[in-house]
């Protein structure tokens, strides 16, 4: 069964909660609905299973309005997984899954052998056969919300709908509930509706993302069209770095340091050597502190190149997998004139970059103070035979070798005076 | 299993209970009176025509009043703690017994001080009192068409203490004749016979068919009532059936007994902790339960200190608070619902 919305409203008292919704939600889809706190998603939801009625637009279920199904109608072809299951009762988890059978019962009718073997299935598929004559208020969050899960498919819905259903789960829970419910509609056909919080799970599996802020869609599609980085600074106010899945494709959202303004340091720019991810949260936290950053040589495309130009650092950068061109190196000497202080960070050596170890050689002979951060320490990092080591050793001669970053920042904050960025010192206490 | 058993033990505690007094008649003498009556087949030759109107009109309709009153108080119970999903509901919280209670009180003082008496006046007057005030808190709780718990709770507590004001201000009025609204209050069986009987019957038998009926919903009900409605359950609808069933029950054992408090409040959850929350099992269990101790609670009432009579609340509370401690302590299921 598909799901239409079209354009629905709804308000609590004077407070607008939707205003004007509208989306499509094939059969046997699974829809991710996504957004900030309190722009909307549970409300839609609830308007979704019938229990708000909407104030404008309707709902069409199967073709159906929403409002023409009768109860038990309605519930044999809907089932809802809320977000908090009170568990203050002491049933079995048998018990409970069986209440999913309740729409298919009459009054004076008892459970029948098809019934429960419909709630063994359920409780087979979501992992729970286990728990079978275990009491609800026994079980870990985790446990219980599959059996909420376990009864809802009890009652064999064409659609179900989820609010954050993986909640307060671990990683591992996470996975093993969205794979369930992603099996149940590519295999069984389910239309799935679910609240999800997580960004990455929610690209992850859905097949399609609403974006709800205030009241609105602001965006909704492929996961591709609603991820991006001006959605989600529009919505949520951060700023990310929308990467694709390293195996999948799948957009990925890494978060970026706040939009925040920065007390900048007046001082000379710290400058990294870096390259292959050695120096992406280096970048990060001496931005973060306040200092002025730059950075070379990268490739571009390396991930701390993607990591300097997400943070707005100078960069050199050379073409893609080349080595360091005369030209780049000049380029990178330039920039190192400029610094007040170097960092080599933690570098594999090969060919290929040689000459920035021999940047930083002549920046240290140049009588800068340069670090060189060996947090690994013993691990193998020369591909060159002994000539980058040499090189390297030469660095360490003149240089300050860091076990730990937060030594290097340390010492940084030595060289440059005072802590950074700490509100309290940028700005005074206001006299009282 | 649990059902069959409990009745058995109710039998026998009405054919014990009967046996019991202060004219000593043996349990197989009692018996034989009470199937003679009931059937018509056994004749009662050899046994003194005043033995079989002491067991016949007097200790039989006491118990079996017991039986009706303590059936319907814990039946009500459950019925009050499921719908209203909290573990300290009985079936005087939401002032249906206050209404009761305020209405004998009228009844006893209009008596005393102007004459006005007719038959069955006290229980008419509580059972109008107990519809009243269902009237009352029921209105006060509706919200747009919606009754909901909390506002029901809030609206049964503020009736009740409205009600107990006017029931002291009878009290204060009625001077040195407060003892019969003081007995009333304090609950017991003395001096009823089967007038009493077949007003409550009615009531209790056809308020359990209505809860049976509904006992599926009481159970999709504790889950609350959002995944009750998507369940498929007309929650608003349910609630007022099981509010208006319970109210009912309760009013009816309420105006022939006074006020017996601690049955609907301990039997269910003293049921619950053995047969779980399946309101298919804990109702028809709980009436069996509450049956059978408020007629042993009886037993003691008119034993205990006889030839005097202690109001048989008192007994039910002296009983079931320790009881109800021992259970909280000794069994593993917690006291919940």
């Amino acid at each position: 069964m598909d799901l239409k919305i079209q354009d629905v409203t709804f308000a609590y008292g004077e407070h607008a909660v939707l205003r004007g919704t509208t989306f499509y939600v094939p059969q046997g889809s699974f829809l991710g609905i996504i957004g900030p706190n309190g722009g909307g998603k549970t409300t839609l939801l609830k308007l979704l299973s019938r229990l708000l009625l909407p104030q404008g637009g309707c709902i069409l279920l199967g073709g159906q309005p929403l409002a023409a199904f009768n109860r038990k109608d309605l519930a044999r072809n809907m089932a809802v997984v809320a977000q908090d299951t009170m568990a203050s009762y002491q049933f079995t988890v048998e018990d409970v899954v069986l209440m999913g059978r309740a729409p298919y019962l009459g009054r004076f009718q008892s459970e029948s052998l098809a019934d429960y073997e419909i709630v063994h299935h359920a409780l087979a598929v979501t992992g729970c056969s286990h728990l079978r004559e275990r009491l609800i208020t026994e079980l870990s969050g985790g446990e219980r919300q599959r059996v909420m899960i376990a009864r809802a498919l009890a009652q064999q819905p064409k659609v179900l709908l989820l609010d954050e259903p993986t909640a307060h789960l671990d990683i591992g829970y996470q996975q093993e509930i969205l794979d369930l419910l992603k099996h149940l509609s590519l295999s069984e056909g389910l239309t799935v509706v679910a609240v999800l919080h997580d960004l990455n799970l929610a690209a992850y599996y859905c097949q399609k993302l609403v974006l709800v802020h205030n009241g609105r869609i602001h965006a909704s599609g492929h996961p591709s069209r609603v991820l991006t980085p001006e959605n989600l600074e529009e919505v949520y106010g951060i700023r990310v770095l929308v990467t694709p899945h390293p195996v999948f494709g799948t957009p990925q959202v890494s978060l970026l340091p706040g939009s925040r303004r920065r007390q900048r340091k007046v001082a000379p720019p710290v400058h990294i050597i870096a390259g292959g991810g050695s120096g992406g949260e280096l970048l990060r936290d001496l931005v973060e502190a306040g200092y002025t950053v730059t950075t070379g040589v990268l490739n571009v495309g390396d991930s701390d190149w993607e990591a300097a130009r997400a943070l707005a650092v100078p960069v050199v950068a050379e073409a893609p997998f080349s080595g360091i061109s005369e030209e780049r190196h000049k380029e990178h000497l330039a920039m190192l004139e400029q610094a007040g202080a170097v960092v080599l960070a933690e570098i594999p050596l090969g060919h290929g970059n040689l000459l920035n170890v021999e940047a930083a050689l002549a920046a240290a002979e140049a009588g800068k103070p340069v670090f060189i951060l060996e947090e690994r320490g013993e691990v193998e990092r020369d591909f060159t035979g002994g000539e980058g080591a040499k090189l390297l050793n030469a660095v360490k001669a003149k240089g300050i070798v860091i076990r730990e970053k937060v030594g290097l920042y340390r010492a940084l904050k030595e060289i440059f005076g005072g802590p950074l960025n700490l509100p309290a010192e940028a700005e005074p206490p206001a006299d009282k | 299993m649990t059902v069959p058993v409990l009745l058995a033990v109710l039998a026998a505690s009405i054919i014990m209970a009967t046996a019991i007094g202060a004219v000593a008649i043996p349990p197989g003498v009692t018996l034989r009176i009470i199937a003679a009556k009931l059937t018509g087949l056994l004749d009662l030759e050899g046994i003194a025509a005043n033995t079989v109107s002491i067991i016949w009109q007097l200790r039989l309709p006491r118990v079996f009043l017991g039986v009706l009153v303590g059936a319907s108080l814990a039946l009500a119970g459950v019925s009050f703690q499921g719908l209203l999903r909290n573990p300290l509901a009985d079936p005087f919280t939401i002032g249906v017994s206050s209404g009761a209670a305020t209405g004998a009180a009228l009844a006893i003082f209009l008596r005393q001080f102007f004459g006005l008496s007719f038959p069955q006046m006290v229980p008419l007057f509580a059972f109008a009192g107990a519809f009243a005030a269902l009237f009352f808190v029921y209105n006060l709780a509706k919200i747009g068409g919606q009754v909901p718990v909390e506002t029901l709770l809030l609206a049964g507590v503020v009736v009740s203490s409205f009600l107990s004001a006017v029931i002291s201000l009878l009290m204060v009025l009625a001077g040195e004749n407060m003892q019969g609204i003081f007995f009333w209050l304090s609950g017991g069986l003395l001096m009823r016979s089967w007038p009493e009987i077949w007003f409550v019957l009615p009531y209790l038998a056809a308020g359990f068919l209505i809860l049976i009926s509904y006992a599926r919903d009481l159970n999709v009900l504790l889950m609350g009532e959002e995944a009750a409605m998507s369940l498929g359950v007309n929650v608003e609808k349910t609630k007022k059936i099981l509010l208006v069933t319970s109210s009912l029950v309760t009013a009816a054992a309420v105006s022939v007994s006074g006020m017996i408090g601690f049955v609907g409040l301990i039997i269910p959850h003293a049921v619950r902790i053995v047969t779980g929350p399946d309101h298919r099992i804990l109702l028809p269990a709980s009436a069996l339960v509450g049956a059978s101790f408020l007629v042993w609670a009886d037993v003691v009432a008119r034993t205990v200190l006889a030839p005097q009579e202690i109001p048989v609340g008192i007994i039910t509370a002296f009983v079931g608070a320790p009881f109800f401690i021992y259970l909280l302590r000794k069994k593993k299921r917690e006291i919940r619902l």
